[in-house]
């Protein structure tokens, strides 16, 4: 793991930190404390967690790059105690990645006894040459995405002591949601729509509940998942890609105003935030955005996520997207089962330009249907109408809107039964039966050969 | 297709539309199913069944294709302008049907298929869903027939030229004592037979669709042909359109494909004009044109056509002929030796020359 910037060390501090409480399966405490003092612009960061005990081999595989931090920043030493559960003291060492072979690298200290208690956790403390708010962004948004994974049952707590600042010290918490129904048999997808949810109607995890400025229902917010496995095998182990869409129906937001043509990505790999893969990037930029009804536009990706622009957008749409594990066929897999599911489970949504083009004929063709109905003499026909349409007597007679509307809704319900079936199966009835003879289509040709005579245009007709 | 009454025909129109209902209700979508016909085409083969009224395949139309949409839009729309005709037994014209919805149609043609969709759905003809267009047929000389109770007397005035009537399934009582039909291509060739008093020397009938025939002038013509039994020849001018024109009456159009059978009049004989006329009947070289690429172009597409191969080669003959030596003539040219060349020798030595071939 390279080191480039003070940041970039104490995210992946925390990230480790996370994971082992993650592995602990119990109840888990992970405290961040920033500590400045007014004398000197040092700021301590202490990061100390309950989870399993670590094992210094996370620590000395650090690599220190002295162009990326810069001497002046961090001296190069962690100090670290941790315990399992198993062991009967708290070890303590400190370690100077600045020095290179591990004898020189590493300090024993002396070990903490535990007093026949039985707990597990790791306390890691460094010193950094820099002010709080430098660190303090970049920890908050990594917290903040850290919330999306629903990691159950670890709470993360962020302790700011400022030394010029009398008074308390500032906290923040990060708890995934109690009123959440998740527990530990749910699946991680399952987390991760539950995540995405929490987080797009929190702003990005910036405010404590949903915004009910923006989000009047959370009905207004739509999830959809899709998953992709690949097996094990003589190249590697099975990889498994879970892509979650959010889609907020929002004309205008109150927070944010008029929506934005762009929809954030978020990337996340073995439980942990990272940037976009290349591979993603093309998995992404490769997709058929037009079945969906989306025009893509470009992908950037920035520090902290990838952003997608759309060139047009179709009204009332955001999308989020959230993954694990670069492999671009996978990950094209996963987002297109996402994006299939929420055309399955949102009628009316995302549905391809085409079918947009197609319904626009539903009005028309509805009301031409119920004209033939309504204007028949025949009692008869019309109340058998009537019953296919499940509309009673009283109702259908005189009530052209009332048909149209039946009509119409039924007509725009299959048009979009047909956008979501899968390409290969759409073609196959027509082609199946047609003499293909271009030519003999429309417009046929032989229609300039004639004029005046009946069958072609003639002022006398 | 003769009597099939209205009744029959709005039957069929709730069908489909109960069908289409009953696809949307399921949540199905709707598959209509169009009939394809064709009364030519480049196959030479002996098989080829164009001849046989068969339909040649058939269409499905669908929800899926913007293109099928547009056109099922389009005739639900007729259908219903049609429904309402029938139930209230009145009759538009195609152009009138156009007018009531010029944005969405957009187009005659447009309309025209959607008539032609709706024939072949309800396997019915044109004017059985009162749909009619104003006639441009003329006929003259020894005839007497009555139209929805109007009486034609052609034999009284054998030169003076009538309308061919529209609803041509209202003629009754057809009596002529003529001894064939003669088509003539142009309404200028009619007027100069009429000039010349052409049906007073020669006992006969005289018919023309002006250009290209429309439905109720080929109706009536084969009408004539079935009560009266008569040999039927066809004058046109000697160019591509000419012939297309005569095989057209011969053997019907594309466009009226599905209703071909009740159409054409297989009986029909080219009188005239050849491309071997013109040295027959020393036309000066100024009366000979050169053909226009359009025409060569048109020649060799008629060409292709597999009854001019399998039914007619000797028509196909005269044509490689014409392509051949690249060039056309009207048969006003006739009138280059006298006004009256035409009515007095040029027809009178074809249909001699023709008879006589007969009888042989």
């Amino acid at each position: 793991m390279d080191i480039s910037s003070v940041q970039k060390l104490c995210i992946h501090l925390i990230s480790s930190a996370y994971q082992r409480c993650r592995l602990s399966e119990d109840l888990c405490r992970l405290s961040v404390l920033l500590e400045s003092t007014l004398a000197t612009p040092i700021v301590r960061v202490s990061i100390s967690d309950t989870g399993t005990g670590s094992c210094l081999e996370e620590f000395q595989d650090l690599k220190y790059s002295r162009e990326g931090l810069g001497t002046e920043k961090w001296d190069g030493l962690l100090s670290i105690k941790t315990t399992s559960i198993s062991d009967n003291k708290i070890y303590h060492y400190h370690l100077n990645l600045r020095e290179s072979g591990s004898s020189r690298r590493l300090t024993r200290l002396p070990s903490i006894p535990k007093n026949d208690t039985k707990f597990s956790g790791t306390e890691v403390c460094l010193s950094i040459s820099d002010t709080i708010d430098a660190l303090l962004t970049e920890i908050k948004r990594f917290f903040q995405k850290m919330l999306i994974l629903m990691i159950p049952c670890v709470a993360a707590e962020l302790v700011i002591k400022r030394g010029d600042v009398p008074g308390l010290p500032c906290e923040n918490i990060f708890l995934p949601n109690e009123c959440n129904p998740l527990n530990f048999s749910s699946s991680n997808v399952e987390r991760l729509k539950s995540g995405l949810e929490e987080y797009v109607l929190k702003h990005g995890n910036i405010l404590n509940n949903k915004c009910d400025s923006c989000f009047c229902s959370r009905e207004q917010l739509k999830i959809s998942s899709g998953v992709a496995c690949s097996m094990e095998s003589q190249r590697g182990p099975g990889l498994i890609v879970e892509a979650v869409i959010a889609i907020s129906e929002l004309a205008e937001s109150p927070c944010f105003g008029s929506r934005s043509n762009k929809t954030e990505v978020l990337h996340f790999k073995d439980f942990s935030p990272c940037s976009a893969s290349v591979a993603s990037l093309n998995a992404l930029t490769s997709i058929d955005w037009r079945s969906y009804g989306l025009t893509f536009g470009s992908i950037v990706d920035q520090v902290d996520h990838a952003l997608i622009e759309w060139e047009s957008l179709p009204p009332d749409l955001r999308i989020g997207k959230y993954k694990h594990q670069p492999d671009r066929h996978l990950i094209k897999k996963a987002v297109k089962l996402a994006l299939d599911d929420f055309k399955g489970k949102y009628t009316g949504f995302l549905l391809s330009a085409h079918a947009v083009k197609i319904c626009s004929y539903a009005p028309d063709l509805a009301s031409s249907i119920a004209g033939i109905i309504l204007s028949s003499n025949d009692l008869e026909f019309r109340s058998r109408c009537a019953s296919l349409l499940k509309l009673s007597q009283s109702q259908e007679i005189g009530r052209q809107t009332v048909e149209d509307y039946c009509i119409k809704g039924k007509i725009i319900s299959v048009i979009e039964t047909n956008d979501r079936k899968p390409e290969k199966s759409k073609e196959a009835a027509p082609l199946l039966f047609e003499d293909y003879r271009p030519q003999d289509l429309e417009p046929i040709p032989y229609l300039e050969e004639y004029e005046g005579g009946d069958d072609g245009f003639s002022f006398q007709d | 297709m003769e009597g099939i009454r209205s009744r029959d025909l709005l039957r069929k129109i709730k069908e489909f539309t109960l069908s289409i209902l009953e696809d949307l209700s399921e949540g199905r979508s709707p598959l209509i199913s169009i009939q394809r016909f064709r009364i030519y085409c480049a196959n030479f083969d002996s098989n080829c069944g164009c001849r046989s009224n068969k339909p040649n395949g058939h269409e499905i139309l669908t929800f899926q294709k913007e293109s099928h949409v547009h056109r099922i839009d389009v005739l639900l729309r007729v259908l219903l302008i049609v429904q309402q005709l029938l139930q209230e037994s009145k009759h538009a014209s195609k152009r009138d049907i156009y007018y009531m919805h010029p944005l969405v149609f957009s187009d005659q043609t447009v309309v025209d298929r959607a008539i032609n969709d709706i024939c072949i759905l309800l396997q019915c003809s044109r004017h059985n869903l009162n749909v009619v267009s104003v006639g441009t047929g003329l006929v003259m000389g020894w005839l007497r027939f009555f139209e929805a109770g109007r009486k034609f007397d052609c034999i009284n005035s054998s030169n003076t030229a009538h309308t061919i009537p529209v609803l041509v399934e209202d003629v009754k009582d057809i009596v002529s004592v003529a001894h064939y039909i003669l088509i003539v291509e142009k309404e200028s060739v009619f007027q100069r037979l009429a000039n010349d008093k052409f049906c007073s020397k020669n006992r006969c009938i005289v018919i023309t669709g002006r250009g290209y025939p429309d439905v109720s002038t080929r109706r009536f013509l084969r009408l004539l042909v079935d009560k009266l039994c008569l040999p039927v020849y066809c004058l046109v001018d000697c160019d591509p359109y000419g012939v297309d024109i005569l095989a057209t009456y011969r053997f019907g159009s594309m466009q009226m494909a599905y209703d071909a059978k009740f159409l054409r009049v297989p009986r029909i004989q080219w009188l005239g004009a050849f491309p071997s006329d013109s040295e027959n009947y020393n036309l000066p070289q100024q009366c000979l044109l050169p053909l226009t690429m359009e025409d060569k172009r048109r020649t060799e597409a008629m060409l292709q056509r597999c009854y001019l191969h399998q039914e007619v080669p000797g028509w196909r003959s005269e044509l490689e002929l014409m392509l051949q030596r690249g060039t056309k003539f009207e048969i006003e040219a006739l009138a280059v030796h006298s006004l009256s060349f035409l009515s007095e020798v040029y027809i009178p030595c074809k249909i001699q020359e023709i008879t006589s071939i007969c009888h042989i």
